[in-house]
């Protein structure tokens, strides 16, 4: 794996088709990997097998004493500062699998396990996630994926692999997602439209002018 | 096992109890209340009745008057100017000896909150591990009870308190027009709830709190500590001399006090939101201890409610002890009472011991965590950890 991998938490819990992290709090003044939906992350499972998933939910979870304080109506900006930046209040991240990767290999299908207890989950970098969405079949995950909001995490997803690689391959990039969801996607074609107008409107615009080639 | 059903007798019978026991306290609390209005000048003939009662023991629970009015009353100017507030709080885990190894920990959690910066707050955890034969036992070996870690914990409070305060001074550039309050949940004389009999034992805690009030001073910090839901009756017991003669003044007399199990905290639920009553000082063993130790200096108080709303039923009435010094300054009680009664709002107790108490909380899981830790440290030095059979019937009865 590369250098510069910025970890998120650990895993509180997980099944085979999800997992859940816990994070240390958002931090502004440590300049701390900030969990973001759509986000590629990974999971080692043992020495040779790498579990990727795509972020799916971000909690920032509250309790009794937040509660009072909003109930109270605090205006202090030194106390709002303290809950934001100084309380221990976990975030907790759902993640969606979406494959798996065994030495240099990788899958587009659920792993034989899921992560361990604690197991460090990392943000993919631009390298790990171009080379995770060079195929395109993960996507069927995503789409098939129940109770996760599908299409904005498809949406999410394509807009940081497409950001991740250079500017003259974005472009085709986006071209050829659209391809695949448009056959991916053929017998539900209000739900392809959906998707294609929340990607960058461009991509919309290839996809009609190939259609018409 | 509580089996409810053994008990719906006795718990009608005290409900009775419990109201008739009102009626009676709310007669004699209009009595006292009575006798504060009427009698609130603090007379030479009331100094030499409190003088004559010094002398008995009974009257450790009484106080003195440093005003001249026992009924006078202050809502302090609101602040005008950037004030900090340090909190200090502790936690501890005391010896198991049913656990896989013995020793204690203390952990000690801090805020400094600066009002007026919009800032986020300094906060830190310091934990400590005792498992020193010195540490865990006595001179005599045996093992060290509760009130020692107890008094350990009370020590690391005011010393951080003290650092803390230093700090900030000179992280402000030593000006003492800012004012800084260093609080701590409780009577700020730490060692008024324990039984010391070995006089060097005790002697050296006094001069470690003197030591640490001096540096709070040099510091130019106002200590204060925070008292909330006060049981103390001090100023009843003055209450109690003004209908007795001076010759009338025995032990027996002070013993049947017409005031018992009133609290002064309910003497003094007529307080405005954020007024304050007159400045007392108890006339303890510990304050006389301190006042030796220190060169005169005596612990002082006040009650406050700290409540939004006005009216009885939504009093809170808290003390606030800060030492003498602090005392005679009315313009920097007037800046403590105002900045902790601001920090009170969202909540009605100072957010800035809640924290501190949070910081330096332990929860069951992170004590399970050290223990594993501890069980794997054991285990890299060839020991067998095991619990006692005892420890591990409770585990295996244990709720979820």
């Amino acid at each position: 794996m590369t250098d510069n991998s910025i970890p998120l938490g650990r895993v509180l819990r997980s099944s085979t088709p999800a997992f859940t992290v816990g994070c240390q709090p958002l931090s502004l003044e440590r300049q701390r990997f900030m969990p973001r939906f759509g986000t590629l992350v990974r999971a080692s499972v043992g020495e040779r097998e790498t579990i990727y998933g795509l972020i799916y939910n971000v909690t920032i979870e509250d309790d009794a004493f937040v509660r009072q304080l909003v109930a109270a109506g605090v205006e202090s900006a030194e106390i709002i500062e303290d809950q934001r930046q100084k309380r221990q209040v976990p975030v907790v991240v759902d993640v969606l699998v979406v494959g798996y990767g065994r030495g240099e290999a990788i899958f587009h299908r659920l792993p034989a396990q899921p992560p361990p207890t604690l197991a460090p989950i990392y943000a993919c970098n631009p390298a790990e996630l171009i080379r995770f969405t060079a195929e395109h079949v993960w996507l069927r995950m995503v789409l098939d994926a129940r109770d996760v909001p599908a299409d904005q995490l498809v949406v999410a997803a394509v807009e940081a692999a497409a950001q991740a690689r250079p500017p003259e391959h974005q472009k085709p990039y986006l071209v050829e997602v659209g391809r695949e969801l448009a056959r991916m996607l053929s017998q539900d074609l209000v739900r392809l439209e959906s998707i294609l107008k929340q990607l960058k409107p461009r991509a919309m615009e290839r996809l009609h002018g190939s259609q018409t080639e | 096992m509580l089996e409810l059903n053994k008990l719906a007798e006795r718990v009608e019978a005290m409900g009775r109890c419990l109201a008739q026991r009102q009626e009676d306290l709310q007669e004699r609390l209009a009595h006292a209340r009575e006798l504060l209005g009427r009698h609130s000048l603090v007379t030479e003939a009331l100094r030499e009745k409190i003088a004559r009662a010094r002398a008995i023991d009974e009257w450790r629970r009484g106080a003195l008057p440093l005003a001249a009015h026992l009924n006078e009353r202050r809502i302090p100017p609101p602040l005008t100017s950037p004030v900090t507030l340090i909190a200090v709080d502790g936690s501890q885990i005391y010896p198991d000896r049913h656990g896989i190894a013995t020793y204690y920990l203390l952990n000690i959690g801090s805020i400094v909150l600066r009002l007026g910066s919009g800032q986020a707050p300094t906060v830190s955890t310091i934990p400590e591990l005792f498992f020193d034969d010195r540490d865990l036992f006595d001179p005599d070996g045996q093992l060290r009870p509760p009130e020692y870690i107890n008094a350990q914990r009370s020590r690391r409070e005011i010393a951080i308190l003290a650092d803390l305060a230093e700090a900030e001074r000179s992280r402000t550039g030593g000006d003492p027009a800012l004012p800084i309050i260093a609080m701590v949940d409780g009577p700020l004389l730490p060692w008024m709830r324990q039984d010391a009999e070995e006089g060097e034992a005790l002697t050296e805690e006094v001069d470690f709190f003197v030591h640490q009030m001096q540096r709070l001073r040099r510091a130019h910090a106002v200590p204060v500590g925070y008292v909330d839901r006060p049981g103390s009756a001090y100023v009843l017991r003055i209450l109690e001399l003004l209908e007795l003669s001076a010759e009338e003044i025995s032990r027996e007399t002070l013993r049947q006090g017409r005031f018992r199990q009133l609290t002064d905290r309910l003497l003094f639920n007529n307080l405005a939101p954020n007024e304050r009553s007159a400045l007392f000082t108890s006339n303890s063993d510990a304050n006389d201890r301190y006042e030796q130790a220190s060169g005169g200096d005596r612990i002082a108080f006040v009650y406050v409610n700290v409540a939004r709303r006005p009216g009885p039923s939504n009093s809170i009435i808290v003390r606030l002890e800060v030492p003498g010094w602090v005392a005679a300054q009315p313009e920097l009680l007037d800046i403590a009472q105002a900045a902790i009664y601001a920090n009170c709002e969202p909540t009605g107790y100072p957010y800035v011991l809640t924290r501190a108490h949070e910081l330096a909380l332990v929860g069951q899981a992170e004590r399970a965590d050290l223990e594993a830790m501890l069980f794997q440290a054991m285990l890299r030095n060839h020991l067998i950890p095991t619990v006692s059979p005892k420890a591990q019937s409770k585990f295996l009865t244990a709720r979820r």
